[in-house]
């Protein structure tokens, strides 16, 4: 039985990590702030997978987010997926050399076809994250939005959603512009989006606060992972904690000893010592 | 303590998390993708993710095939493929066009079917429980059932295979782990899988 994933988002701009509400951008901190108020290589252990996304507005220097993507990951061993503007096959080549195990596009999804499917036989479509931006309107309905939430595309976010989902894409990372950063919670209406008969794991994204919001999106069958990329509500061991009671609740997440590999591993020396 | 190991590098998918999980457990991994660095090797790690025609068809062109061949089967050096890497191995897959494999696992490599797995998802993506045996070496320390990440459509079955070491359910039961003599292979990601993979992974480096 397939187990439910916690997955960490961090959002990178322009050498910072950032917030998003709302989609609008606010610097926190760098790589330093983020291994101090994160302790990194600890925190890794409380989640199920990595995103990383570099959100820059405008020009962006690919080969400083490389570098910190390659930083970050080292240690790391769970899987991760990067993404942000990515519209070459070298530059999703650059990602996985750089510690991606998946590559995450938006844009594309809509615009150009022929590079998902470009990507997908390059590197295996279970190597594309399909992740759409979708906001409800006044009147209740929903539609899927591009290029940083900037612009809506005709027609419903179920009829997007399905369109994608029928490409070469491996997972659906569905994101609510409302919801995100606000940390009110998830909007579960995203899931009541998803077209019948979906076969690609949905990932639900924006809005989660506390563990009780995680567990409220882990909890609904449509719902293969839930992500938070809220910097502040899980600062310190606040996802380890909120791992800790997802799992005492009964949400059915991957389970591992930290100890027994650290037994193993200091057994080890004492043998080499002997 | 230190190991010398050879991750083999043709081109298909992310080496550096497996690199990464590597010196992390005190090994300096060489990456090598000449059949005369092969030749030199200890042992070998054959990772992977990918399409199965494709690799295939890298490894042969490069030589690599005949490299790991003759490594694992006149050298004797111990091999562990990871993934595509352990798909590689059986004798034949179907992705993408029937295409012969390196033939160390007498089995065949197929998309899991409808009728299997039911109304679970493909790929499969995500942490899995894993059953293995109790005298696994590769599992050793580890609890008989323990999570381990998967990412793949293709899969093995277990039937008729004496080197059968540990399976895992998705509406059906399928290999998720091999091990016979110095062939070593795991369908999961031992690097992605915490410290389950990590300690797997310390395992094979042991034998």
């Amino acid at each position: 039985m397939l187990k439910k994933r916690l997955i960490f988002t961090l959002l990178y701009n322009r050498g910072q990590f950032i917030l998003s509400r709302n989609f609008r951008l606010q610097n926190v901190g760098d790589l330093e702030w983020l291994q101090i108020n994160y302790n990194f290589s600890h925190i890794s252990y409380s989640i199920d997978e990595l995103i990383v996304l570099d959100v820059t507005r405008g020009e962006r220097n690919t080969e400083a987010f490389y570098g910190t993507l390659k930083i970050l990951t080292e240690g790391c061993f769970v899987p991760i997926a990067a993404g942000g503007g990515v519209r070459a096959i070298e530059h999703a080549r650059a990602l996985l050399r750089s510690g991606a195990d998946k590559v995450v596009v938006n844009t594309p999804l809509y615009k150009n076809k022929g590079f998902i499917s470009e990507l997908a036989s390059e590197f295996g479509q279970q190597c594309v994250v399909a992740s759409m931006d979708i906001k409800c309107a006044a009147d209740g309905s929903y539609q899927a939005w591009t290029e940083n939430g900037s612009r809506s595309m005709v027609g419903s976010a179920t009829e997007w959603i399905e369109m994608v989902a029928n490409n070469a894409v491996g997972e659906i990372y569905l994101n609510s512009i409302d919801r995100d950063g606000t940390g009110q919670g998830y909007d579960l209406k995203l899931l009541d989006q998803l077209p019948p008969g979906m076969t690609k794991p949905v990932i639900l994204a924006g809005g989660a606060g506390n563990a009780f919001h995680l567990a409220e999106g882990l909890a609904d069958p449509r719902a293969d992972a839930v992500a938070t990329a809220h910097l502040f509500n899980f600062v310190g061991d606040g996802l380890k904690r909120a791992r800790q009671s997802l799992i005492a609740g009964g949400v059915d997440l991957p389970v591992w000893d930290i100890q027994l590999l650290e037994q193993h591993l200091r057994s080890d020396d004492a043998a080499s010592l002997s | 303590m230190s190991y010398s190991i050879t991750v083999i590098d043709y081109g298909m998918g992310n080496i550096w998390s497996v690199l990464s999980a590597l010196r992390y457990l005190g090994c300096n991994p060489i990456v090598s993708s000449t059949p005369s660095e092969i030749a030199r090797a200890e042992s070998l790690v054959l990772p992977g993710v990918g399409s199965f025609r494709k690799a295939m068809g890298t490894l042969r062109q490069t030589g690599l095939d005949q490299a790991i061949l003759h490594a694992v089967q006149t050298d004797g050096k111990k091999i562990l493929g990871i993934c595509l890497g352990m798909q590689l191995m059986a004798s034949r897959g179907s992705e993408d066009g029937d295409t012969p494999g390196l033939g160390l696992i007498p089995t065949s490599v197929d998309k899991f079917s409808p009728q299997e797995i039911g109304a679970n998802k493909i790929p499969h993506i995500g942490f899995n429980l894993v059953r293995s045996k109790p005298d696994a070496r590769l599992f050793r320390g580890l609890p008989e059932a323990a999570d381990f990440y998967f990412v793949h459509s293709y899969r093995m079955l277990p039937e008729s295979l004496s080197g059968k070491t540990a399976t895992c359910m998705y509406g059906a039961e399928f290999l998720a782990a091999y091990e016979r003599d110095n062939v070593y292979a795991t369908q999961f990601h031992p690097e992605k899988s915490q410290t389950n993979g990590l300690l797997l992974l310390k395992n094979f480096l042991a034998q």
